[in-house]
C-alpha cells in the first residue's frame, strides 16, 4: 500500500481523508490504529478488575461461615462505605480471634466476601444476587444506605437468606412485609428528634427552625418527622424545602432560607441529607453570610471527613449519632463497652470509630448470637433466632420489632467542639455541655 | 399542573414583605450571575475541543478533577492559594492534555465518532481511578482565610471567592476569544476547525494544532476545577457530573464561539438558581428544567443560542 503515497512528502498519518486514499485509511484504522485502543482497553480492564480483586474474601471451607455484603467503596457514599466495611472487618477479625462461632459441637470460623457497588443501588442488588447464587454466602450483611438496602432486601427475601443491615434507617425498609430483613440501627424518625430535643433542653431554646432536606426517601422521612416534632414542641418551622439528592450547589435554597424567619435568619438550621450536602451547606452559609444560632445535620458531622473538610467551620455543628464511644453500655459481647470498642478499633485501623462502623460491627454481633441461639446454620432457623434476639452489646440493645427494625435503642446528639466530636445529649451520657449560640461563621 | 399544585402545599413560600423580597430578588440575580459564569468556565474547554476537533470529550470531567486535586494538593502541601496557583494548575493540565492528545487521541482522530467517544470514556475512568488511588475517595475541600468575606449591602451579600471565580471565568472566555481571533496560532486553530484538509494544504501541522487545542481544553478544565474545589467539597466521583453539565451548557449555548459557553452557563445557572425559587416549583426540578431547556433549544434553535456553523 505504501507505494500509493510515494509521491506525497507528508507522513502517513497526516494524509487527508480524501477519495484516493480512503481504501488505505479504512484498512489502516484496523491495523495501525488499533494498538493503542487495545492497550488502553487492557489497562482499563486491569483497573476495573483490581477494583474487584481488592475485595476480600477467603474461600469457604466446610467450617467457615461466609458472610456477603455489597458496599459502596467508590462513588458518592464511599466514605461511609469504607467505615461500614471496617466495622464488618473488625467483627470478623475479633470473632475469629475469640474462637469463632460455636454451633452445637462444631466451631465455625467467619469470612467476609464483599464487592464495591459504586454507590449504585441497582449494582448493589446485582451483587447481592451474585453473592447468593455464585459465591454461595451463608448470610448477608447490609450495604451502605437506605436506597441500596431497599433493593438488596428484596433479593434476600426472594432467596430466603437473612440479612442484618446496619446502614439503612428508613421506615420504608421495614414496611414491605419482608421477613428476612433486620436492622440494628434506630429508625429514621429518631435522627432529627434527638437533636431537636437537645436544642429544646437549652435555657433559651431556638424559636424558629428551617428544615432543608435531600429528596431521597430516608432524608424526607427524617425531615417530615423533624417538622412534626418541632411544631408540636413549640418551635416554629419557618422554612421547609427539599432539594435534589446529591446537589452540588444549594445557594438557591439557602438564599430563600436567609430571610424566611420574618425577614431574618432562622435560629436553627436543620439539614437532613448526606455528608456532602452538609459540607456544602456549611461552606455556602459562610459564603452567603448566613449565621444561624445553631446548625444541625442528621448525617455528616459524625464522619471524620466533615471536620477535615470544614476545618474550624465545623465547630459548634450538631449531629445525630447512632452510637458514640461515650455511651455507657455493659455488653455481653467481646467488646463489652463502647470505650473498649473504641480502643480496639483505633488499634486496628488507626483512627476513631464512627457510628457507621459501630453499627456495622453490631450487625455482625446480631448474627453471631442468633446463630449460637439457633444452634444451627440453617437460614430459616437463624432468621427465627434473629426475630427472638434480645441482647445488650457495646452498641446498645439489639432487639427487633415485628417488622425487623430496632426500635429499642435510643440515639445521641453530638457536637463538634475544637475539632473534636463530643456527646452533648442525652445528659446522662453527655461528656460536654452543648455550646450555644454559634458565633458568626466569619469570626472563626 | 396538578403535581405542582400538590407539591407546593406543604412548602412554605418566601415572605413577601416588599423590602425583603426586593433584596431577595437582587440576591438571587447575583447568585445567578456568579454561578452562571462559573459554569461557563466548566464548559469552555469542552466547547473548544468539540468545536475544533469534533470530539465530545468525555474525559473533560476527569480533567476538572485533576485540576481540583492539583489545587487542593498545592494548597495543603505548598500553601499556594487556588486562585494564585491557577496558572500553575493550567500549565500542568495543558501538558497533560497535550500528551493525551499526541499519544492517544491523534491516532483515532479520523476514526468514526464512536471510537473517540469510547477512548475519551476510557480515559475518564482511567484518570478518575488514578486520582482516587492517589487521594482516596475521601471528600476534600479547601478553606481559605478569606472564605466568608464579601460585600454586604443590607441583606444582599456578594461572596468574595465566588465573585473572583466568576470574574476569572469571564476573563478566560474573553482571553480565549481574543487568542482565537487575534493571534496567528489562534487563527490556525480556527482554520483547522473549519476545514482540516485546506488547513493542512496551507502548511498547518494538524497534529500539533490538535494537541494544542486539546491542551488548551484541558487547561481550561483545570482552571474550572481549581475554582470549584475552593467553593464546593470535592470527591473523585464528581467528574461525570461536570462532564454532563458541560455537555448541556455547550448544547444550550452553541458551538462556534467561546461566548456560547458563557451564554449556556448563564442559562444553566438560571435553571439552578432562579427558576426553583418561583412559586410552585421546588429545587427538585432544576435538572429537569435544565434538560427541558436543552430540548427546547434543540427543537427551535439547533445551533444553540450563540452557535455558528464553524468555530469562528
Amino acid at each position: 500500500m505504501i507505494h500509493l503515497f510515494s509521491y506525497l512528502h507528508l507522513p502517513r498519518r497526516h494524509l487527508a481523508h480524501t477519495g484516493h486514499d480512503s481504501s488505505f485509511q479504512s484498512r489502516s484504522s484496523a491495523t495501525h490504529l488499533s494498538l493503542p485502543i487495545i492497550l488502553l482497553s487492557l489497562l482499563l480492564i486491569l483497573f476495573c478488575s483490581t477494583g474487584l480483586l481488592a475485595c476480600g474474601g477467603t474461600a469457604s471451607s466446610s467450617n467457615t461461615l461466609l458472610f456477603g455484603a455489597p458496599i459502596s467503596l467508590t462513588g458518592s457514599t464511599a466514605t461511609e462505605g469504607h467505615l461500614t466495611l471496617e466495622g464488618y472487618q473488625l467483627w470478623v477479625k475479633e470473632v475469629n480471634a475469640h474462637g469463632g462461632i460455636k454451633v452445637g459441637n462444631t466451631t465455625y470460623q467467619v469470612a467476609l466476601k464483599y464487592y464495591d457497588d459504586g454507590s449504585s443501588p441497582t449494582r448493589s442488588a446485582q451483587l447481592t444476587q451474585q453473592l447468593i447464587t455464585a459465591d454461595k454466602v451463608n448470610f448477608l450483611l447490609g450495604p451502605y444506605g437506605t436506597s441500596a438496602t431497599l433493593q438488596d432486601e428484596a433479593i434476600a427475601e426472594r432467596y430466603k437468606i437473612p440479612m442484618v443491615e446496619a446502614n439503612g434507617a428508613a421506615k420504608a425498609i421495614f414496611s414491605r412485609g419482608f421477613h428476612y430483613i433486620f436492622g440494628v440501627l434506630s429508625p429514621a424518625s429518631e435522627y432529627a428528634k434527638v437533636m431537636l430535643e437537645a436544642a429544646l433542653s437549652l435555657p433559651t431554646p431556638p424559636q424558629t427552625v428551617a428544615i432543608i432536606s435531600a429528596n431521597d426517601s430516608f432524608s424526607e422521612e427524617v425531615a417530615t418527622a423533624a417538622r412534626d416534632f418541632a411544631s408540636s414542641h413549640g418551635m416554629e418551622v419557618v422554612y421547609y424545602q427539599t432539594y435534589p439528592s446529591g446537589a452540588t450547589d444549594l445557594t438557591g435554597v439557602l438564599t430563600a432560607l436567609k430571610t424566611s424567619a420574618h425577614g431574618g435568619v432562622p435560629d436553627m438550621l436543620l439539614g437532613s441529607g448526606h455528608e456532602s450536602e452538609a459540607v456544602t451547606t456549611m461552606k455556602e452559609c459562610k459564603q452567603l453570610n448566613i449565621n444561624a444560632k445553631l446548625y444541625a445535620f442528621t448525617v455528616g458531622p459524625a464522619t471524620p471527613d466533615f471536620i477535615t473538610s470544614l476545618g474550624p467551620d465545623a465547630n459548634y455543628v450538631l449531629g445525630s449519632s447512632q452510637w458514640t464511644p461515650q455511651e455507657r453500655y455493659q455488653g455481653i459481647d467481646f467488646f463489652g463497652t463502647p470505650a473498649n470498642y473504641e480502643r480496639i478499633y483505633k488499634q486496628t485501623f488507626g483512627h476513631e470509630p464512627s457510628y457507621q462502623s459501630a453499627e456495622s460491627t453490631a450487625a455482625g454481633l446480631a448474627f453471631q448470637y442468633a446463630i449460637q441461639n439457633a444452634g444451627s446454620i440453617d437460614p430459616q432457623k437463624v432468621r427465627d433466632a434473629l426475630a427472638r434476639l434480645n441482647i445488650t452489646t457495646f452498641y446498645g440493645v439489639i432487639r427487633f420489632d415485628a417488622t425487623g427494625a430496632n426500635t429499642f435503642k435510643p440515639m445521641a446528639t453530638i457536637q463538634i467542639q475544637n475539632g473534636q466530636v463530643v456527646t452533648v445529649y442525652p445528659k446522662e451520657i453527655a461528656n460536654a455541655q452543648l455550646l450555644y449560640p454559634t458565633p458568626p461563621l466569619s469570626q472563626r | 399542573m396538578l403535581v405542582l399544585a400538590v407539591r407546593s402545599l406543604p412548602v412554605r413560600r418566601l415572605p413577601f414583605h416588599r423590602e425583603v423580597s426586593a433584596m431577595l430578588i437582587a440576591q438571587v440575580i447575583v447568585n445567578w450571575l456568579l454561578l452562571g459564569s462559573l459554569y461557563a468556565a466548566v464548559a469552555l474547554g469542552f466547547s473548544l475541543v468539540w468545536g475544533i476537533m469534533n470530539i465530545v470529550n468525555l474525559a473533560h470531567g476527569a480533567f476538572i478533577l485533576v485540576g481540583a486535586y492539583t489545587a487542593y494538593w498545592a494548597f495543603t502541601q505548598l500553601h499556594i492559594d487556588p486562585f494564585l496557583g491557577l496558572p500553575l494548575t493550567m500549565l500542568l493540565l495543558f501538558c497533560l492534555g497535550w500528551v493525551v492528545q499526541y499519544v492517544a487521541i491523534n491516532r483515532v482522530i479520523r476514526a468514526p465518532f464512536l471510537v473517540t467517544f469510547l477512548l475519551t470514556f476510557g480515559l475518564d475512568l482511567l484518570i478518575a481511578d488514578v486520582v482516587q488511588l492517589l487521594f482516596t475517595s475521601d471528600r476534600r475541600s479547601i478553606n481559605t482565610a478569606y472564605s466568608g468575606f464579601g460585600l454586604t449591602l443590607g441583606t444582599l451579600h456578594i461572596p468574595f471567592d465566588r465573585l473572583l471565580a466568576a470574574l476569572i471565568a469571564v476573563l478566560l472566555t474573553a482571553a480565549l476569544s481574543l487568542f482565537l481571533q487575534r493571534t496567528r496560532t489562534g487563527n490556525a486553530i480556527l482554520a483547522t476547525g473549519m476545514d482540516r484538509d485546506a488547513a493542512r494544504l496551507m502548511g498547518i501541522r494538524i497534529d500539533r494544532i490538535y494537541a494544542l487545542t486539546f491542551g488548551l481544553g484541558a487547561a481550561l478544565a483545570g482552571a474550572a476545577g481549581a475554582m470549584l474545589v475552593e467553593l464546593y467539597p470535592f470527591d473523585p466521583s464528581q467528574g461525570g457530573v461536570f462532564t454532563l453539565r458541560a455537555f448541556v451548557i455547550v448544547v444550550l449555548g452553541g458551538l462556534g464561539t467561546p461566548w456560547g459557553a458563557l451564554a449556556g452557563g448563564l442559562v444553566f445557572g438560571l435553571a439552578e438558581t432562579v427558576v426553583p425559587l418561583l412559586p410552585g416549583i421546588g429545587p427538585g426540578y432544576d435538572d429537569a428544567i435544565a434538560f427541558a431547556l436543552m430540548v427546547l433549544v434543540l427543537i427551535f434553535r439547533p445551533r444553540g443560542i450563540l452557535g455558528k456553523a464553524f468555530y469562528a
